[in-house]
Parts: C-alpha cells; sequence; structure tokens
C-alpha cells in the first residue's frame, strides 16, 4: 500500500530524494509518505545517470586517452605535409628515377665502358671488380626499389583514410568530448538531489545531453572516417615500426653511396673515355637525370624519413587505443542511454497534479479525496 | 677592557686576516692547479687527412643505429676523400677552429636554396653525398629548441673535459644536435662525454667525443667527431 502511495504520487524523482533525507516542499503527502518506505527501484535512474557520467569522465583515462590522443594529433599534423597527392607522387618519381639510372648504369654505361658481359646484378665481372660500389648498390637496389615502391604504393593508397582523420576534430580534444558531458551529467544529477522541483528541466538537459552524444559521430562523420583511420592504422603498422625505420635508413644510405659511385666514379670514366658532359646526357639521359635531380630527391626524401622515424612513438600510442571503428559507439551507446534513462523517468506532471492540490488528502488506501 | 681597546683589538685581527689571506693566496692559487681550468682561446683546427694508415686532423663518422664507435657499422660518405668513406674530412672555418666558451652561431638564413649549410666558422662546409654540411654552436640549440651553454673546454694536467651541448651539425635544412652531453643533460645511445689531451707547451690538442642523434632522418644514429689542432690563447 504505501509503496503504490509513494509511486503514485511522489514518482522516483521524489523517492530519491527521500531516501536521500530530504522531502519535496509543498507536498502535502509527504507527511504521509514515509520516506524509509520508498522502493529501491525508485533510485535506479539517479544512481544510472551517475554511473553514466562517470563511465564518460573515466574511460579517457582508462584508455589512457590523455596521453594518447595528443601524439595521434602530433602524428596526423607531421604526416600532412607529406600526405598529398602531388608530394606522394613526387616521392614515387624519385624512386622511379634512381631505377631509371641504376638500370641504365649496370646495362648501358657498364657496356659502353667496355663491358659486354651485363648480368642481372650490377653489370659484368670486370664491371663489378673496377666499381665494387656501384656493383654493390646495384646488387641491392632491386630489394631497395622493390619495398620502397611498396611502401610508397600503401601510403598513397591511404591518402584517402589519412584525409578522412585527419578531417576530424583534432586528437587533442577527443579525451574532453567524453569527460565534458560526464561532468555535466553528474552536475544535473546533483542538482537533482539538491533541487528536486527542476527535475524536469534538467531531465530534458540530460535528454539533450545524450542525444548530443548520438548525434557527435553524425555531425564529425565519425562512422564513414573513424572505419578509415581504421584501416590506415592497419596499413600502416608495418611501416611505422623501429625496426622497419632503420631497414629504410639503412636503404638510404645505401642509395647515397649507390648514388655516389655513378656521379663520382661511373661519370667521370664516361668522361675519361672522351665523352663530353652533354654527349653523357644525351647518351645516358636516365644516369644524367638522377645526377642532375639528386640533391632534390635527398631534399624529398630526408623530411619524410625523418616523420616517420619521430612518429613511431606516436603511432604506436594510437595505435593501443581501442580500435578506431569503435569510436562512434563510445559516443553513441553512453548517448543513447543517458536519453533513454532520462526519459524512462517520469516527468513533473505526475507531481504537478500533486503539488496543485497542496490540500487534498491521501486516505489510507491511498486515494486522493 | 674598555670599548675602544676591543674595536682595536677586533680591527687587528680583521687586519692579520687579511694579511694572511694575502700571503697564503700563492698556495691557494697552487691548489687551484690541479684543478680542471678553462682553456680561454680557440682550438685551431687542423685539416683532416687521409695521408697515413689512420686519419689524423679533424674528422667525423656516422654510426649507424646497433653499431659501435670502434666498429660501426659506419655510413659512407661518397663524397669523402678517404678511401675509408666513412671518414668526413674537415677544413678549419674562418675563425679557424672552435673558440672556447663562446657561440659560433649559424648565419641567417642558415642553408642554401639546395640545402646546404652555410655556417663556415668551425669549419669549412663539406660535402656529405652531395649536400654541404656544417657546424654552428647557437645559444638555442636549432633542433630541439632548449636554451645551451656556449661550448667550455677543460684542461687538467694534459687532460681535456668539458662540454659541447651546443654543437650542431647542419645539413640538408635539417639541424642535428651533435653536443655531449645533449642538450638536455642526457648522454643516451653512444654518446660519449667530451675528452682529450693538451700539450701545455706545444698547445697541441686532439678532442673527441661522440653524440646519439635523438630525431629526425638520422635518429639512432651516433656521430664521432675528432677534433686535432693547435690551441691558440687568447691575447688577454
Amino acid at each position: 500500500m504505501r509503496q503504490h502511495l509513494g509511486r503514485s504520487i511522489n514518482g522516483p524523482w521524489v523517492s530519491v530524494t527521500g531516501v536521500l533525507g530530504r522531502s519535496t516542499p509543498g507536498s502535502s503527502v509527504d507527511a504521509v509518505a514515509p520516506p524509509s518506505t520508498e522502493p529501491p527501484a525508485r533510485t535506479w535512474t539517479l544512481l544510472a545517470l551517475a554511473v553514466l557520467g562517470i563511465a564518460l569522465i573515466v574511460m579517457p583515462a582508462a584508455f589512457g586517452m590523455f596521453a594518447r590522443a595528443p601524439k595521434g594529433a602530433v602524428m596526423l599534423s607531421e604526416f600532412r605535409p607529406f600526405m598529398t597527392t602531388s608530394r606522394l607522387d613526387g616521392f614515387q618519381l624519385d624512386i622511379k628515377q634512381i631505377n631509371a639510372g641504376v638500370q641504365q648504369s649496370r646495362h648501358s654505361v657498364a657496356s659502353y665502358l667496355g663491358d659486354s658481359s651485363t648480368d642481372s646484378s650490377g653489370g659484368g665481372g670486370s664491371f663489378k671488380a673496377e666499381y665494387p660500389n656501384f656493383a654493390s648498390f646495384a646488387g641491392q637496389w632491386g630489394a631497395i626499389d622493390s619495398h620502397m615502391t611498396s611502401l610508397l604504393d600503401s601510403v598513397q593508397d591511404n591518402l584517402g583514410n589519412y584525409q578522412a582523420v585527419a578531417a576530424l576534430p583534432s586528437f587533442r580534444l577527443f579525451p574532453w568530448f567524453f569527460v565534458v558531458p560526464g561532468v555535466l551529467v553528474l552536475l544535473l544529477v546533483a542538482t537533482l538531489v539538491i533541487r528536486p522541483r527542476r527535475r524536469s528541466t534538467i531531465r530534458w538537459v540530460l535528454v539533450v545531453i545524450g542525444l548530443g552524444l548520438v548525434l557527435a559521430p553524425a555531425v564529425f562523420q565519425m562512422f564513414q572516417r573513424a572505419p578509415k583511420g581504421g584501416q590506415m592504422m592497419s596499413a600502416f603498422k608495418t611501416i611505422e615500426t623501429t625496426s622497419n625505420v632503420e631497414t629504410i635508413q639503412g636503404y638510404f644510405g645505401e642509395m647515397a653511396v649507390g648514388q655516389g659511385a655513378i656521379r663520382l666514379e661511373l661519370v667521370p670514366a664516361l668522361e675519361r673515355t672522351g665523352l663530353t658532359q652533354s654527349e653523357i646526357n644525351a647518351r645516358f639521359p636516365a644516369v644524367a637525370t638522377l645526377d642532375d635531380r639528386w640533391v632534390h630527391i635527398l631534399n624529398d626524401m630526408t623530411p619524410m624519413i625523418g616523420a616517420m622515424s619521430d612518429n613511431v612513438v606516436n603511432y604506436q600510442a594510437i595505435a593501443a587505443l581501442p580500435p578506431f571503428p569503435l569510436f562512434p559507439y563510445f559516443f553513441v551507446l553512453p548517448g543513447l542511454l543517458i536519453a533513454g534513462v532520462a526519459l524512462a523517468a517520469p516527468g513533473q506532471r505526475r507531481q504537478h497534479q500533486v503539488s496543485s492540490e497542496p490540500t487534498g488528502r491521501v486516505s489510507p488506501d491511498g486515494s486522493q479525496n | 677592557m674598555g670599548y675602544r681597546l676591543r674595536a682595536r683589538v677586533l680591527l687587528g685581527l680583521v687586519a692579520l686576516g687579511a694579511l694572511a689571506t694575502v700571503a697564503l693566496s700563492p698556495t691557494v692559487a697552487g691548489a687551484a692547479g690541479s684543478r680542471a681550468k678553462e682553456l680561454v682561446g680557440t682550438f685551431k683546427l687542423a685539416a683532416g687527412s687521409c695521408t697515413g694508415t689512420t686519419p689524423t686532423g679533424t674528422y667525423f663518422r656516422m654510426i649507424f643505429p646497433g653499431g659501435t664507435i670502434a666498429a660501426g657499422k659506419f655510413f659512407d660518405n661518397a663524397d669523402s676523400t678517404c678511401t675509408d668513406t666513412s671518414y668526413t674530412l674537415a677544413s678549419p672555418g674562418t675563425a679557424g677552429g672552435l673558440i672556447n666558451g663562446k657561440y659560433q652561431p649559424d648565419p641567417t638564413p642558415a642553408f642554401s636554396a639546395s640545402g646546404g649549410a652555410l655556417a663556415s666558422s668551425i669549419v669549412k662546409p663539406q660535402n656529405f653525398t652531395a649536400i654541404n654540411f656544417g657546424i654552428a654552436t647557437n645559444p638555442t640549440d636549432p633542433q630541439t629548441g632548449l636554451a645551451v651553454p656556449a661550448p667550455v673546454i677543460k684542461d687538467k694536467n694534459g687532460k681535456l673535459s668539458g662540454q659541447v651541448e651546443a654543437w650542431s651539425a647542419d645539413w640538408n635544412n635539417l639541424h642535428f644536435n651533435q653536443g655531449s652531453p645533449k642538450p638536455d643533460g642526457t648522454t643516451p645511445g653512444l654518446t660519449l662525454p667530451v675528452s682529450g689531451t693538451y700539450n701545455a707547451k706545444t698547445h697541441a690538442f686532439v678532442l673527441t667525443w661522440a653524440s646519439a642523434v635523438v630525431g629526425g632522418p638520422f635518429n639512432g644514429f651516433t656521430g664521432y667527431w675528432h677534433l686535432q689542432g693547435t690551441f691558440k690563447p687568447a691575447k688577454s
């Protein structure tokens, strides 16, 4: 009987205040509805909201987002200069020009310098013996070319994915996208406890916060962009490693030696045969192009290797976060729960009905007179 | 004892103390002589040379990640004039070398259009894989952005020590801190402190150190520096 009385007159919000030992001022029925008899089920809304609020606040810390998300922002920022179609095409061109210069050196130049027995590595036997630096490099070039081309292809394939992630709000803000709503929810719950008469307004504010969380991923196009971020992270898994960076640093050293051998050994050898520089350029255009563009290639590729190296730690920090495709749901689920709980809680109408009858009397069976 | 008398006695004691300090000063100076003493002047560099079995003079080597200073693996500079191209030789710059206790900063701009270093005070810009590299010491390390002291080398009985935190190698539009210790005071990886020898009579010196590259395209590499030449004391 008393449970029915409490439920029908006060509603859950009031019952909680009752549990907390506060009565609703102006309610004439409080005197006949002892707080201690309020059923536990009536506290669930506030408790659920408090738990959701705390969960939103705690989640970024639990996932290490405060430390990791800014590193993601740094990585995206440092990759930005390189993640353009023209820049990536430029890197591909750099590798193609090195390849063309190496192939022409190992075949045409070797042949011109009197070695007709060219093989698949660095020219024929005597050529190799006479130009060991080039021969050594030419022997390794196939693997370097294959690895670098594959790496650049992979990066280029993920250009759209990178751009999608980069179009999201700054990663630095992400932890706060959870903390701020969480704090708001907790403040509103506290307000409900202290000022229960504002429950109707607060309930709708909670619904708005919940809907805000639900809509945020849609507004930021996270449902499309986050999975693309996941694809990019997967593709970069084998690229952004210390081992891979050191391998590329090694390639860089080999390429520098190889180009040096072409520039400082093969070309002077061609000149010694009587060819002028313009004749060399005409007869061996790929060699001439490589020589001509080498400094540009260094200017181009060195900062890219630096960005790759500097962001290994940043990549690993982001990779340690939950998978990107899940992120939209980290907003949607708590949002739905907050809005749902707030909507499930009774509104003020019934309380108004009671409050509007301050002099009403309640019969022992719970009906009003 | 009257007030005036006490004051005179006190004054007398102070005067005696001052006299004793002056008299003992050569002894104090002698004790300080056994401490490391900053050399005031310029470490004039001798140009690197590969004519002998081992390179002499001023040179630089770069060690790959995972290597050792003694055995490498070393980065080969195709532009090296040595048979062993892992040695990059250097020649003295416009100041003749390293001025102790003073900065020798980058010019403005620090690089040519093709990325070659323009700093030429300590050493002449030198080709490193087709692009000039140079050395500078700036109050703010250009790679880390940290404030660093001017290099200070000290001598203690013919042994050199000190710090070159500000030592910065410029190459290809990039700055690589090559100081020891590093600008944050650490000695990561293969970084070795400044050490060397100094002959007070002939002023001949040898200075060496190693510095890990932290960050950038050569992250994990280590630069080994060998400076040799004659110290020229500053005119007092």
